[in-house]
């Protein structure tokens, strides 16, 4: 029973729960979804902006610098900036308005220095057998990747050939690393994010921030980065998630790589997903716990009511089994009623005709009285035991008075105080003095007391102790008759008020005295109840309603 | 009066209780006529004139109550004592409002119901006196007037 109720309360506490946060959790998580959906998707927007308009500035950048070198190769000649200090005054020119110009030099076509002007001693060098060289001789115009060359330090170069005639030379000029990576690095968004270039081979023509050194390996696939400008997500060999924008350059092969921290990105949403999931959290435990609680309490109160059914249940099933029994003890009463009087009068119409002289002289006279006489009293005994049953299933109403409930107790206890004495039972009375007195009837009061008394006083041997006690409990008086004596066994307590239930030997009891007293008190709109533990006595309580 | 015997109607179903119980009455100087149902009760008063009716109120045939009704209709001055062997005491009821002089629960002892009889028929001598004198007054007056 009790793990049928613990069931119950769980399963209405699981689909409680269910019904209530399912629906919460998934309009959470589809709020945070869509609203995070909505913000990556415009984060993405913003990269891919910014990585067209870096790569539009850098595209610029070094068209720039190609057509300065374009326009001063077609307005002077070979031979006008290889004159001695012609060269020094162009540069100066150039760099006085912060053309980031590291170095210029002029060379000719068998890859020949003839001009230099520049921090490092490069004047007589030959660039015949230079990668770049060849590239300028053939294409005309060439933006190198970034190498080391004879000064051992990254650089890269732009080249323009300018042809005159048969002969052509070379204008040549080193960008300033430190300019184009703050250039690139302009495009840098937040305190983790990066921005570099890379070339077709994956090296670092830029330096990043993190992750490694100029002409270091870049470690991306560049096979698999497509033509245009991208936002992706992607995971680094070690581990970091980026939000990337790769945009190859126009002019140039060069990839620029702009990484974002996402989660410096998307820092506001991840503020309000942890906001959202403590809400959540808190709002789960206290539906949770109100859920739990209110399961509890009502299985608890279904509990206590059927409990409170079943126990009315019981009290029917009782009466109505007394009730039924009575209908039958008033039937059987009735068919043994008639043919008992028929007896009754045939045995009284012999005894009326045995005369004095009949019982003299006829040899027999003396015992046919007799054995009238007693067949007269047997009558009178069936009489009284089917008197008592109609009795008891009489529906008699009661009459009212006003009641002194001491009063009838000692009443009845002074019409058993001599048998009481004579057996040496010893009986206290314990009678509560501030009684009201009870609208009730007194003989029908009297009969239960007389009841009890007389049992009690049959259950206890000499020197035994009964104790009679009267007291008001709210709403009732109640009446208690305790004996002593080897108490009601466990087997026969639920069936002591059942008619002709009796413990005492043939004969000396009908077994009725008990059911009578409970039909009674129901009548009075009262109880009988008793306890009694098996060896020490037994104890009745006579319940009857103040009003 | 007491020289002049009781005129007793039993009417009950049970044949050995009805002779047993009219014999023995009849022992204690009653006159007594017996039926086994109420329509044999009723052509018996027709027949005789009875004091009290002693009448068992559970019988087949007519019951005991209409028995009693129809009495009482007919002869009003009659007292009827009901016996029963069944504590019906709606039944029982009932007869008293039908105007039963009273009633006894079956066996009953041959004394006990012999004195509710004498009862019984003290009560209807009493009434019998009482609406001659008020007769005779009557007739006083018409005469004066």
């Amino acid at each position: 029973m009790q793990k049928l109720y613990r069931r119950l309360a769980n399963r209405m506490t699981f689909i409680s729960l269910v019904v209530a946060l399912a629906p919460l959790y998934a309009l959470s998580a589809g709020i945070y979804f869509y609203f995070s959906g909505i913000h990556q998707e415009q984060l993405k927007n913003e990269l891919r902006t910014l990585a067209h308009n870096r790569v539009s500035a850098i595209g610029l950048f070094l068209d720039e610098r190609t057509s300065v070198l374009e326009v001063l190769a077609q307005t002077s000649s070979k031979e006008a900036l290889t004159k001695p200090g012609a060269l020094e005054k162009v540069f100066g020119l150039l760099n006085r308005r912060s053309w980031s110009f590291l170095d210029l030099g002029v060379i000719d076509s068998k890859g020949r220095h003839l001009a230099y002007v520049g921090p490092y001693p490069l004047e007589d060098r030959n660039y015949s057998e230079a990668p770049w060289f060849r590239h300028t001789m053939l294409r005309g115009t060439y933006i190198s990747d970034v190498f080391l060359g004879f000064r051992g330090t990254p650089h890269f170069v732009v080249a323009v050939k300018h042809s005159a005639g048969s002969d052509s030379w070379i204008l040549r000029a080193t960008i300033d690393s430190d300019v184009f990576t703050r250039l690139v690095r302009s495009a840098q968004l937040g305190q983790r994010g990066d921005s570099y270039i890379v070339n077709s081979a994956g090296k670092y023509q830029t330096p990043p921030r993190f992750g490694g050194d100029i002409l270091a390996d870049c470690q991306l696939c560049m096979q698999s980065v497509p033509r245009g400008i991208n936002v992706v997500e992607r995971v680094t060999p070690d581990g970091k998630h980026l939000l990337t924008a790769f945009a190859w350059l126009s002019k140039k092969d060069w990839l620029l790589v702009i990484d974002q921290d996402p989660r410096e990105a998307l820092g506001p949403l991840i503020l309000a997903r942890e906001l959202e999931l403590a809400v959540l959290v808190l709002a789960s435990l206290l539906i949770a716990a109100s859920i739990i609680f209110l399961a509890r309490r009502m299985v608890r109160r279904l509990e206590e009511q059927d409990r409170q059914r079943s126990a009315l249940d019981a009290q029917l099933a009782h009466s109505g089994r007394l009730v039924s029994l009575g209908r039958m003890a008033a039937g059987v009463a009735h068919e043994i009623n008639n043919p008992l009087a028929a007896i009754g009068e045939l045995a009284g119409l012999l005894d009326d005709l045995i005369d004095e002289d009949f019982r003299r002289n006829h040899p027999h006279g003396a015992l046919f009285k007799e054995n009238l006489t007693k067949i007269q009293q047997h009558v009178d005994r069936v009489r009284s035991v089917t008197h008592r049953l109609l009795g008891f299933a009489r529906r008699m109403e009661p009459r009212l008075d006003s009641v002194e409930i001491n009063q009838v107790l000692t009443e009845a206890f002074s019409f058993l105080e001599r048998e009481a004495k004579l057996k040496g039972v010893e009986v206290d009375l314990a009678l509560s003095q501030d009684l009201p007195s009870l609208q009730t009837d007194r003989a029908q009061l009297q009969q239960v007391f007389l009841n009890l008394l007389n049992n009690a006083l049959d259950a206890v041997e000499g020197g035994g102790r009964i104790t009679l006690a009267s007291r008001r409990e709210d709403g009732e008086v109640v009446v208690s008759v305790a004996d002593n004596g080897p108490g009601i066994p466990k087997e026969v307590q639920d069936s002591v008020f059942d008619p002709f239930f009796t413990t005492k030997a043939p004969g000396e009891g009908t077994g009725l005295g008990l059911s009578i007293s409970h039909s009674i008190m129901q009548k009075l709109g009262g109880s009988i109840t008793f306890e009694s533990e098996p060896g020490k006595g037994a104890t009745f309580f006579v319940h009857i309603p103040i009003s | 009066m007491s020289e002049q015997a009781i005129k007793v109607l039993l009417v009950d179903d049970e044949a050995d209780y009805l002779q047993t119980l009219s014999k023995r009455l009849s022992m204690r100087k009653l006159e007594v006529y017996s039926a086994t149902s109420g329509q044999e009760a009723l052509a018996e008063l027709d027949k005789h004139s009875v004091d009290v009716v002693v009448l068992d109120v559970r019988m087949p045939g007519m019951d005991g109550l209409e028995a009693i009704k129809e009495i009482k209709k007919r002869f009003p001055m009659l007292e009827v004592i009901m016996l029963t062997g069944h504590a019906d005491i709606e039944c029982s009821i009932e007869g008293m409002g039908c105007g039963a002089f009273d009633y006894l629960l079956k066996p009953v002892a041959i004394d006990e119901l012999l004195y509710k009889i004498q009862d019984a028929y003290k009560v209807k001598t009493l009434k019998e006196r009482k609406i001659a004198d008020l007769k005779a007054a009557a007739q006083e007056r018409d005469q004066h007037a």
